[in-house]
């Protein structure tokens, strides 16, 4: 925590280029609790528990893309003073990195060394390495005879991995009646309900510990996944702390990946502008996966009448998906948007005034009336026009996402010493769970936040939700939110009781107790009223308010047309989030989706070898991802009109922004790009196709 | 990674005399150690000795980088930091700056050596990853071929199809440079002599003899030079083409110039046809230029998915050459 450094960084930023987000939220003006330990170091993540007496432990996995593992020769390895246990069985083998067993030993040095010294006879078998090995150009044809214009062609989008900077796996410490468990997880809770088995104990005699995660995106709900449950046998089996974390190759190969897609696409439109027809045919790459390559168009922000959808889910020899920020959505946005873009070109209809008068819901019409100032829109040039060496281009993409509260425990403990805990279960992947459930606690009590410490991340505290669906915040505010109420009721009477008087001309502002409005008691000394047990205030539940997560992108770019590259230069990133509790982590939210948009749309690509099915870029160095010279300058706009309670966050920034790009490049070259990412090469291909 | 001994001369003789030992399975240099540390990560090396050169110096060394006169004089051990941040080299050698600003990322380039940088091995994703035994590595197969071969060569390869990764390689190479060496017959390979192609040979990618050291780099001062890389990205990338050029103006007007591409090659490949094309070019004729550096892809054979290279190199000759001509602000606008 903050308090533990000697570093002193001041913690309130005045804010310099978004003044339009001031005053709207619960905190304007706190950055991040935990910024400073995680910058420090001082925050301990599972991937830095190395106990004492460890033991660690690695898949053994197979290294091509279809393959069968016919024979085992682990004698050498055997050998290896330090390597406590081999386990690999022959199998038929679908993916790059799918295991085979597992070599554990008192070092991850030794397990590297095991591995190599490993006999393993592989039979290479054939390979499909993506979508149309199997689906050749399905060609979409729908009822399109009212239409004036047809407009037809194909999209598609790579296996995006989440490559999470802390990778899978954790550790488990097993004293055989007890045991703790550090994970690195978006569910603590439910760790806790899966680790038990492998465990062999109780949900009484463990507890599950996740105070930090290095990043998820989706990848790690849904239980403790195979790595920890591995760690807690072998732990059990040798009483040792068991550490098992991928290494990056594993990470890029085998934990999950936003599916490709493939979107063939006919739409017919009337000279007005509306859509009256067509079909939309859309493949999942799923890789070995079954289900999970859904791609969410038609959106269903746009009035579309009369367009057939169909989805198939296509196989190949690759690692299968997971959930990966807002699951089939960027991928659909892409198509969706640009598909409106070449459309709305082809009836000489702007763009904006195209999608603007296509959406449904009003909101989105506000929105783009907003953004189209903020970039400029009216400094956009007609698609197709310019000649010139470097180009400008504008786009705009839409977004959408639902708001759930599937219900989460909270708690808040005023203690006899002032001081007061924010407790919750849940985890913070880097959504600032920690700073928001500091900020609602005091907010609902009225004292500085400075008064609290927040607990999260340990399955003994009332549990929360796993940090999918952008669940989060929208459960845990509302909830800390009422406990803290709560406490603060239980307080008040306490000293209405003590003073003879009616507990509701009791308040508290700013860290003092006001009576019928004047000052009462400090608040330290109105907590030294209580007993030494403090009080506590809980609540499982919390009022969600109304409104979705809706936004609108709209991105400048500049183009070079002739070394074929993008550069994004200005993003307006205008997205509804309700009420928002901490201004700065909800602007860091909403860069963070964008930044993420940005690279899928321009670097990111799991790259297999066409011939046996390897992964050729399993790093960080061939699977780019953006760095500081890609960014463009992000403008976060917190749109609170209309709504009340909190909003869903994490993943509904990430949609649009993709499809803005593209379709900004678009505008500026006058050919549309297709096919993501959008490296020179396909850039300087565009430009030839326009050109003839 | 196996257990290694460390080692550490006090000079580039005694470094020599240890990587030519022969009671040791497998001696290597280590200066910044950055290479050396991917492939001991990657299981693709297994040394049994490190010969540590990171703090050695040669004897003449005056400091990390000295220009006095006709000689620009850059230590073996110098970062690409020390170069980047060079304000003599800035004037006296300035495609060297540009080469090394461009590369990696700050972090690296403050550990990263001249030498090292010269010297380090190819980033193709089939050499790089142990589950493939290729030509390079003693194997029977360059997977490049019929594989993934968006990144290699569109010049001088087969067999194999790397490209070079360096980019001072190619601007040091415009800078008619000379690599000096210990322990061996000669005292210095001139750096067009420092690489071969891989018909000449797979296993390794330079001519340096067994178990010499290189303890410096000299080059001619080149004030009219400038680099140019293409990247896909900006941060922490390789190039996709690259161009180092050298000229000699009168005014606008090229009397001379010197150009050689990275990226496009298994060595830093010299364009002369394009050197010819741009005698008598005045850089400030946009369409006379352009039309000199068009032919610098010429002969290229490009694989089944580098046939942008084709497309890219002419940009990037061009560009380095606006930038040698001290017309950077034209570049990119």
């Amino acid at each position: 925590m903050a308090s533990d450094t000697a570093v002193s960084i001041p913690t309130n930023m005045p804010t310099t280029n978004r003044p339009m987000n001031l005053g709207q939220s619960m905190d304007d003006n706190t950055s991040r609790l935990d910024g400073v330990a995680k910058i420090t170091g001082a925050a301990k993540y599972s991937s830095d528990m190395i106990l004492p007496n460890s033991l660690f432990a690695r898949f053994v996995r197979c290294p091509f893309g279809a393959a069968s593992l016919e024979s085992v020769d682990d004698a050498d390895a055997k050998k290896i003073d330090g390597v406590i246990e081999i386990d690999i069985q022959p199998k038929e083998c679908q993916y790059d990195g799918q295991p085979v067993g597992h070599v554990a030993a008192n070092s991850p040095m030794l397990v590297d060394r095991a591995i190599k010294a490993l006999n393993l006879k592989w039979k290479k078998l054939p390979v499909k390495t993506q979508i149309t090995d199997t689906v050749k150009e399905e060609i979409a044809k729908g009822d399109v005879k009212d239409a004036d214009v047809t407009f037809a062609a194909v999209y598609s989008t790579p296996v995006q991995t989440h490559s999470s900077l802390e990778t899978h796996g954790g550790v488990v410490d097993h004293h055989g009646d007890k045991a703790t468990v550090y994970a690195s997880t978006q569910g603590t809770s439910s760790v806790r309900d899966g680790i038990g088995e492998p465990l062999g104990l109780k949900a009484s005699d463990f507890e599950v510990i996740c105070e930090y995660v290095g990043g998820g995106f989706g990848s790690k709900l849904g239980g403790p996944g195979k790595e920890l449950t591995l760690a807690a046998k072998l732990s059990q089996k040798f009483k040792r702390p068991a550490y098992v974390m991928c290494n990056r190759a594993d990470e890029h190969l085998d934990t999950g990946n936003r599916p490709s897609s493939m979107t063939s696409v006919q739409i017919g439109l009337k000279k007005d502008g509306s859509v009256v027809g067509g079909e939309i045919l859309t493949y999942g790459g799923t890789g070995v996966g079954k289900g999970g390559g859904g791609v969410s168009i038609p959106s269903g922000r746009y009035n579309f009448q009369n367009v057939n959808k169909k989805h198939t889910d296509v196989s190949f020899n690759g690692g299968g998906p997971r959930p990966f920020r807002a699951p089939g959505h960027p991928q659909a946005a892409f198509a969706e948007e640009l598909m409106l873009d070449e459309a709305a070109a082809l009836i000489g209809m702007d763009p904006f005034t195209f999608k603007r008068k296509l959406v449904k819901d009003d909101v989105y019409r506000e929105m783009m009336d907003m953004g189209a100032k903020l970039i400029g829109w009216s400094d956009r040039k007609e698609t197709g026009t310019q000649k010139s060496a470097m180009r400008t281009g504008y786009g705009i993409g839409t977004g959408g996402w639902g708001s759930a509260n599937p219900g989460g425990n909270a708690e808040v403990v005023i203690h006899q010493d002032g001081s007061v805990e924010s407790r919750t279960g849940t985890q913070d992947i880097g959504t600032g769970q920690r700073t928001t459930m500091g900020i609602c606690t005091a907010d609902s009590i009225g004292i500085p936040l400075s008064f609290v410490t927040v607990q999260i991340g340990r399955s003994t505290l009332p549990p929360g939700p796993g940090s999918g669906g952008s669940v989060t915040s929208p459960t845990t505010a509302p909830t800390m939110m009422a406990a803290a109420a709560q406490a603060k009721g239980k307080l008040l009477d306490v000293l209405a009781k003590g003073s003879g008087g009616d507990a509701n001309e009791f308040s508290v502002k700013d860290g003092v107790v006001l009576r019928k409005g004047e000052k009462f008691l400090a608040w330290k000394d109105a907590c030294a009223k209580l007993t030494p047990d403090g009080v506590t205030g809980s609540a499982s539940t919390g009022d969600g308010g109304k409104g979705n997560s809706q936004g609108v992108q709209f991105i400048k770019v500049v183009v070079d047309c002739e070394t074929g590259i993008v550069h994004p230069k200005h993003v307006i990133a205008i997205q509804s989030c309700g009420r928002v509790i901490c201004r700065k982590t909800a602007e860091s939210q909403i860069i963070g989706g964008v930044i993420q948009g940005i690279s899928y749309a321009m670097f990111e690509n799991k790259i297999l070898d066409r011939n046996n099915g390897a992964m050729v870029n399993p790093n960080l160095e061939w699977y780019k991802i953006l760095g500081p010279n890609d960014m463009p300058h992000i403008e976060p706009v917190l749109w609170w009109h209309g709504q009340t309670g909190v909003k869903s966050l994490g993943e509904p920034p990430n949609i649009p922004t993709a499809a803005a790009l593209a379709c900004a490049v678009y505008n500026a070259i006058g050919a549309p790009i297709r096919h993501l990412p959008m490296t020179p090469d396909k850039v300087l291909k565009a430009l030839e196709g326009a050109a003839s | 990674m196996n257990s290694f001994a460390i080692a550490q001369p006090k000079s580039y003789e005694d470094a020599s005399t240890l990587a030519k030992d022969k009671s040791y399975r497998l001696a290597v240099i280590k200066a910044g150690g950055i290479d050396l540390l991917d492939h001991l990560k990657e299981g693709l090396i297994d040394p049994d000795v490190l010969i540590d050169v990171r703090r050695v110096r040669a004897a003449g060394a005056k400091a990390p980088i000295d220009v006095s006169g006709d000689t620009v004089r850059i230590e073996a051990g110098t970062t690409l930091a020390e170069i980047a941040h060079s304000a003599e080299l800035a004037k006296a050698a300035p495609a060297l700056v540009y080469a090394v600003e461009s590369a990696a990322s700050p972090q690296v380039r403050n550990a990263a050596t001249a030498a090292g940088n010269l010297l380090q091995r190819p980033r193709c994703w089939y050499y790089r990853n142990e589950q493939f035994n290729c030509l390079k590595k003693g194997g029977a197969t360059c997977f490049a071929v019929e594989g993934e071969n968006r990144y290699h060569a569109i010049f001088g390869d087969g067999p194999c199809h790397i490209v070079h990764p360096s980019n001072l390689a190619p601007a040091l190479w415009v800078c008619d440079a000379t690599v000096h060496i210990v322990g061996a017959e000669q005292p210095s390979i001139p750096i067009r002599y420092l690489y071969h192609t891989p018909d000449k040979g797979v296993r390794s990618e330079n001519n340096l003899p067994p178990g010499a050291v290189i303890t410096h780099i000299t080059c001619k001062p080149a004030k009219a030079s400038g680099f140019y890389a293409i990247k896909e990205k900006q941060s922490f990338d390789w190039p996709v083409v690259a161009a180092a050029v050298a000229l000699e103006l009168d005014g606008t007007v090229i009397k001379s110039a010197v150009v050689c591409a990275g990226a496009v090659a298994p060595i830093p490949w010299e364009l002369r046809n394009v050197a010819s094309a741009l005698r008598g070019v005045d850089v400030a004729d946009d369409a006379a230029l352009t039309k000199a550096c068009a032919g610098a892809s010429a002969g290229a054979k490009p694989m089944t998915d580098n046939g942008y290279k084709v497309k890219l190199l002419p940009v990037a000759v061009k560009r380095a050459v606006l930038i040698a001509a001290g017309r950077k602000a034209e570049v990119e606008s």
